[in-house]
């Protein structure tokens, strides 16, 4: 659906001529001409106007009633009228209306001084009250939710958080009970309301109806500051606002940005900044003391002397992971270090994913070949490739709703994993774990018409019908395809996918293309900043290539490589394969790590562990998926003796013997500007408060030339039969993840392992929800709940990773795994001999 | 010819079988209207000058004409909701005559080119629900309802839908979404169900006795019809009366009948001994009427003139045993329990209402009371989603005008029972500084 064009039209409001897009609502359009008009339930980004609280009322010639400036589209030559005696009396009636039933406990509600109730009561209120009876009472506040507060004496009925949870986050939750004045919003049976967006209704709410439990009686809104800036918690980065006082983050709110985020948040992204305030949070360096081994409190002087000298020991044989909320500048500078002062090419942002031949980012990053996020609402077809956009990058779930809701967007949805999109879409189609490649090869053999098409979904275990129609839906469904991927996918299906996006020529089409989900906050920033094994800054090819993260695992493990430097990175957690990573950490030399929270990686192997940043505190930028730069500001001071990041890393280059050269943080963005050709002349003034996408500046046509034409695909491997076994499949939740953990409102959501299996293998397993299970690959094993999913294909289960315990990466190695899966617990005692091998994890280790 | 048209022999017992049904002639003006085209059909209920009898009183053939001509999927929607206090008729006929009612759909559907009809139907109205149920089987089994029928072309299935008990789903958007399985909440209006109705299609929707009239049109042909009834008020009307009557129950009149005659001529005026106090002409919601008013015509345009409305045709006599505050806040509360709460004017309008009526029920008021609840229907009317907030400001405003002198002497009488003596000053509670 290409996006409508806007045309002008005139009006009178007022007595004076405004001129305004045609189509608009009457509200919007009288803010052409300076004319506000008072609304509650209007909110336009929650769909079509429902014209309930009757606050925009105003007068049209021509139209004996008052009409509802918020259902009522400007048109040519209409004349308005808002100052009338018949429209302040009107405007004056709802108010009274509304306070009949408002407790005007404002002395005692976080909404008092924000409150547009407050506000327009005091603008077109009467302002007196005629009011003697009782108002309505009910029990106050309620928990909504373990986040959300409900006041349900000071709800005016406005509908809007309903709405919310009926056609924004399509939650289908929250609803309206019983009627007329005895109305009130709760759940149809009173469950708690937890839903990933769930925070947003908290601030849609015109009232304090809603309020944030995390929140509610911190401060006022005299006592608090703003401080605009990005969440890094996924690769969304969605523009926040820190709510700030006495330098603590107290809330988080949306920053409306209509490129990045359109004015929503998850949950995460809106209560996990309570970890910046955690007690475990680190706060000066740490250094492990020789005599005791432990880690003990340290100055910052010894700190980079032990560190330097970590690495200087280490030398060639260091590597240097980063990842999580390391800007763009700490990235850079951070390779340099690694590649000019210790002369080791070993540096990675990739989360331990496969790395994917240079020539070949190059390509599917060309700036023509780019869709912007507001695509995702305005394409003729979406087609979601091996991501579920609610777990790996939450608000574009929202994005892609709407465009199917309001849009006609078609949307595809082909991944392993059943997807929370599965209902909004068109066609859905499943491919097996490990058959990623063969499916795209696939879908390229359905896309051009040539190849084996029924080999190839023999191998991705998928079905060739369903894989015609999408090809067909991408082929004649409108021009303007948005294909959204995954770098889960690995990369041998990448150059499959580009040839698919040639066949379909997205190349240079505006409005169409491809939008790559990243793994990690600053994926994309990262790579386009250097930090990968192949490349360099500006996806450039490095002097000498390094080893990939997982081959450094390996080589660490080994003791070919001797140190290891982390950057806000957690391989042990994150990355797959797990034992391998535990292996390569406790083998290592020295570990100097940079981190805002211990973990037991670093709690027994680091040598030095430097207090980081967290977002709040950081300056810096970050690249979104679609290429938009966006800049982190300072929100609040670094709490303890926690320094500067670039600082950090500049100290440590100094003793290295490398001057960077860097004295504030702005210097760091001037570095990587001038290293990162298609950023050039790019300033932080530039980038101000929205970002800018790199790809539609001048700089962008120094982009490295992407190699035309076709590229081999290779002969995919087939997705493991199943045979008996189980495939795994796995991926990140939303939820798995430390910064959830340690926040005391999200806690409760902390990812649990669960074990996804089809009703079919429950039920030859005889096993049922809840129960619980072992799965079992080679020599390790992961216990899990039984979590049966009608729409999980037979012959797979999926596990999550990075759960705190339990972790899925346990299992997975450098191939596709097949596993087995058998109940636990209630089974037949095991024989004595495999006791004796200590195979089964005791009773206690079982998540509860 | 009887003087009757929809309730021509209404208590012939097995009317409500399809095969008295058709003895009588029943379905003979489907066959005929097959054989006519659509627009010929639409013409004669243009023609025929038939206004809604729902209560809003809209011109049905000109209704039809709205809808979008050419393939898709369109829908009829009977409203057979009826819960407006003081109407039955619905209820009666489609007991007795159901097939009327399901023929009549037919040739409204074939008219407006719409092969999906629902006839929403209240919850309480259970045996009604089955003898519709019945006759739509046995119109199915016949042949009328289907695919082709008749070898028309046309095809058109109907489904009955009971509803759970909300005057609001009387209201056609509230209707529509409640058909739709939502909460029955009005719609915001445009955009009007002709152009996106149920399940966002073009969509007729009529009451049931619109739509048992039309085989009676289609018998006698559009303009024939028309020169029933008088002026702008064409045809027979089914008339509910109630209340302080001798001889309550539904009537058919010719449009245009004066009102005496029906109120003392059919319904038989009060008890004797008793004087008419006041009359509602058109159900609950209508402004009410005053004795002399009873000289009026009984048609639209007399009703309007009067200050009130003609409605659904539904009579309430209240006499001089009644006081207007008992009427009021039985009325009030009616209204209030049946607001939908989305609209504020409404919601907390009707609340508010009902409370301050209590107040002077439990001679907790003053005679500036009454300014304020007359001030209250005032900030309600015309400014609400739909017209149920109306519906009760309407009928209050006019209350309250016209026997305010009653409302005070109540005020006094209950106020010094209760104990509560002299009227202090009335004082609004003032914010300093405010306007
Ligand atoms: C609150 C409210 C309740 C209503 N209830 C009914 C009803 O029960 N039956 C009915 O036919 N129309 C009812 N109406 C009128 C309908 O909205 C609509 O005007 C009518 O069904 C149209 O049919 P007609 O044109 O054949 O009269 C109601 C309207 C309102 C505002
Ligand atoms: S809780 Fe708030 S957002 Fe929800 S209906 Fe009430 S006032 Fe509106
Ligand atoms: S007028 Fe009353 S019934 Fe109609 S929409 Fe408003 S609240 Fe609902
Ligand atoms: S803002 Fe227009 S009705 Fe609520």
């Amino acid at each position: 659906m290409p996006r409508p064009e806007r045309r002008f039209v005139t009006f009178s409001i007022d007595g004076r001529e405004v001129s305004a897009p045609e189509g608009v609502m009457l509200v919007d359009g009288a803010k052409y001409g300076d004319v506000e008009i008072p609304v509650f339930c209007y909110e336009p980004k929650l769909g079509a106007p429902v014209g309930a609280c009757r606050m925009c009322l105003v007068e049209v010639e021509g139209i004996p009633k008052l009409q509802t400036a918020c259902s009522t589209p400007v048109k040519d030559g209409m004349v308005v009228h808002t100052q009338t005696d018949r429209v302040r009396e009107a405007q004056n009636s709802v108010i009274e209306f509304l306070l009949v039933n408002h407790p005007l406990d404002c002395p005692v509600c976080d909404k008092g001084g924000e409150c547009p109730l407050q506000d327009i009561t005091f603008g077109w209120g009467r302002g007196i009250s005629r009011m003697v009876e009782p108002k309505r009472h009910f029990k106050k506040p309620l928990e909504l939710s373990p986040l959300i507060a409900i006041d349900r004496e000071r709800c005016i009925l406005c509908y809007r958080c309903v709405r919310f949870s009926q056609e924004v986050s399509e939650d289908y939750q929250l609803v309206l009970n019983e009627r007329g004045a005895s109305t009130y919003v709760g759940t149809f049976d009173g469950h708690p309301y937890v839903a990933p967006f769930s925070g947003n209704i908290i601030e849609l709410c015109p009232v304090g109806a809603l309020t944030s439990r995390a929140y509610r009686f911190r401060a006022r809104p005299w006592d608090i500051e703003g401080a605009g800036s990005v969440c890094t918690h996924c690769p969304a980065q969605c523009n926040v606002e820190f709510t700030v006082r006495d330098e603590r983050v107290l809330r988080v709110l949306a920053r409306d940005n209509e490129g990045v985020d359109d004015g929503w948040l998850c949950d995460k992204g809106r209560f996990a900044y309570q970890a910046i305030h955690s007690e475990e949070r680190i706060t000066e360096p740490l250094v492990r003391d020789s005599e005791s081994g432990e880690l003990v409190p340290a100055t910052w002087e010894y700190a980079l002397d032990v560190a330097a000298a970590a690495l200087q020991a280490g030398g060639s044989k260091t590597a240097a992971l980063a990842g999580g909320t390391t800007t763009n500048e700490e990235g850079f500078l951070l390779q340099r270090v690694v590649r000019e002062a210790l002369k080791s090419p070993h540096v990675d942002s990739r989360a331990g994913l496969p790395q994917v031949d240079l020539g070949l980012q190059q390509a599917l990053a060309a700036p023509g070949l780019q869709a912007t996020i507001p695509d995702l609402e305005f394409a003729h077809t979406v087609l979601v490739l091996g991501t579920d956009p609610i777990d790996d990058v939450a608000s574009l779930d929202l994005r892609i709703r709407k465009g199917v809701r309001r849009n006609g967007v078609k949307l595809a949805v082909a991944t392993s994993r059943p997807s929370a999109l599965d209902p909004n879409a068109k066609l859905w189609l499943r491919y097996a774990p490990g058959g990623e490649h063969a499916f795209v090869a696939a879908l390229e053999a359905a896309v051009t018409g040539s190849g084996d098409l029924s080999a190839l979904c023999d191998a991705a275990d998928a079905d060739p019908k369903a894989l015609e129609a999408l090809a067909a839906l991408l082929k004649d469904g409108g021009e303007d395809v948005v294909i959204l991927w995954s770098q889960r996918l690995g990369a041998a299906p990448l150059p499959a996918l580009l040839n698919v996006a040639a066949a379909l020529r997205l190349e240079g089409r505006d409005g169409a293309g491809l939008i790559e989900v990243p793994v990690g906050g600053n994926g994309r920033g990262l790579r386009e900043a250097g930090v990968q094994s192949n490349g360099g800054p500006g996806l450039s090819a490095p002097k000498a290539p390094g080893k990939p993260a997982r081959e450094i695992a390996a080589a660490l493990a080994s003791g070919d490589l001797s140190t290891l430097w982390l950057l806000h990175a957690d391989p042990v957690r994150d990355y797959a394969d797990r034992r391998l990573w535990e292996r390569a950490a406790a083998n290592a030399d020295a570990l100097v790590a940079h981190a805002t929270l211990l973990n037991d990686t670093l709690r027994e192997h680091a040598t030095v562990v430097f207090p980081a940043e967290s977002y709040a505190e950081k300056e810096g930028t970050i690249v979104n998926l679609d290429g938009r730069v966006q800049r982190l500001r300072v929100a609040i001071g670094r709490p303890g003796a926690v320094r500067a990041e670039w600082q950090v890393i500049a100290d440590l280059s100094k003793r290295l013997g490398l001057d960077l050269g860097v004295l504030t943080g702005p210097m760091a963005t001037r570095q990587l500007v001038e290293a990162v050709p298609f950023y050039a002349g790019l300033t932080l003034k530039e980038i101000g408060g929205r970002g800018v996408r790199w790809q539609e500046r001048e700089a962008a046509s120094a982009a490295p030339a992407a190699p035309a034409g076709p590229v081999e695909s290779g002969e995919p491997l087939p997705a493991p039969r199943p045979n008996g076994a189980l495939r795994l499949g796995t991926y990140r939740p939303i939820w798995a993840a430390p910064e959830v953990e340690v926040s005391p409102a999200l806690k409760f959501l902390a990812a649990k392992q669960q074990a996804e299996l089809s009703p079919v293998d429950a039920e030859r397993l005889g096993v049922d929800n809840g129960a619980k299970v072992s799965v079992t690959a080679g020599d390790a094993t992961v216990l899990a709940k039984v979590f049966v999913r009608g729409n999980v294909p037979a012959g797979t289960v999926f596990l999550a990773e990075a759960t705190a315990e339990q972790s899925a990466t346990e299992l997975l190695g450098e191939a596709p795994q097949l596993v087995s899966v058998e109940p636990y617990g209630q089974r037949p005692p095991v024989p004595l001999e495999g006791l004796a091998r200590g195979a089964r994890p005791s009773d206690d280790e079982v998540n509860s | 010819m009887s003087d009757k048209l929809l309730f021509d022999r209404i208590d012939e017992p097995g009317l409500d079988t399809i095969e008295v049904y058709m003895r009588r002639g029943g379905y003979e003006s489907l066959k005929r209207a097959l054989r006519m085209t659509p627009e010929e059909v639409l013409q004669n209920l243009l023609d025929s000058g038939l206004r809604g009898r729902g209560g809003a009183g809209f011109a049905m053939g000109k209704k039809v004409s709205f809808l979008p001509r050419g393939a898709m999927d369109k829908y009829l929607v009977c409203n057979a909701d009826e819960s407006e206090p003081g109407t039955f008729k619905d209820r009666e006929l489609m007991q007795k005559s159901p097939h009327m009612l399901v023929e009549g759909m037919i040739i409204a559907a074939y008219a407006a080119g719409a092969n999906r009809s629902f006839i929403y139907i209240r919850g309480e109205y259970e045996l009604q629900a089955m003898k519709l149920e019945a006759a739509i089987h046995e119109a199915r089994e016949a042949g009328f309802l289907g695919e082709d029928i008749l070898g028309s072309g046309h095809s058109q299935t109907l489904v009955l839908h009971r509803g759970a008990g909300a005057y609001i789903c009387g209201e056609e958007t509230g209707l529509l979404d409640s058909l739709e399985g939502k909460r029955g909440n009005p719609r915001l209006k445009p955009p009007f169900p002709a152009n996106q109705g149920l399940y966002q299609g073009p969509t007729l929707i009529n009451n049931v006795e619109t739509l048992a009239t039309v085989p009676h049109i289609i018998k006698m042909g559009g303009t024939e019809y028309a020169k029933l009834g008088v002026d702008n008020s064409a045809g027979t009307k089914l008339i509910s009366i109630s209340g302080n009557v001798q001889r309550p129950g539904n009537y058919e009149i010719e449009l245009g009948m004066k009102s005496r005659d029906i109120v003392y001529g059919l319904a038989g005026g009060p008890e004797p001994g008793r004087e008419i106090k006041f009359w509602f002409p058109g159900g609950s919601s209508s402004p009410v009427l005053t004795p002399e008013d009873l000289e009026l015509p009984y048609d639209f345009d007399s009703m309007a003139k009067a200050g009130s409305m003609l409605g659904s045709g539904a009579i309430i006599v209240v006499d001089d045993s009644n006081s207007v505050v008992d009427v009021a806040l039985t009325l009030a509360k009616f209204y209030r329990h049946e607001s939908c709460g989305k609209c504020t004017p409404c919601r907390e309008g009707t609340n508010w209402t009902v409370k301050m009526l209590q107040r002077i029920h439990e001679g907790d008021a003053t005679p500036m009371d009454l300014d304020i609840i007359a001030s209250v229907q005032d900030q309600i009317m015309g400014n609400c989603l739909c017209v149920l907030g109306d519906a009760m400001a309407m009928p209050l405003s006019s209350m309250v005008a016209k026997f305010r002198g009653e409302f005070e002497q109540y005020i006094e009488e209950k106020r010094a029972a209760a104990g509560f003596g002299e009227m202090p000053e009335p004082s609004p509670i003032a914010i300093a500084g405010a306007a």
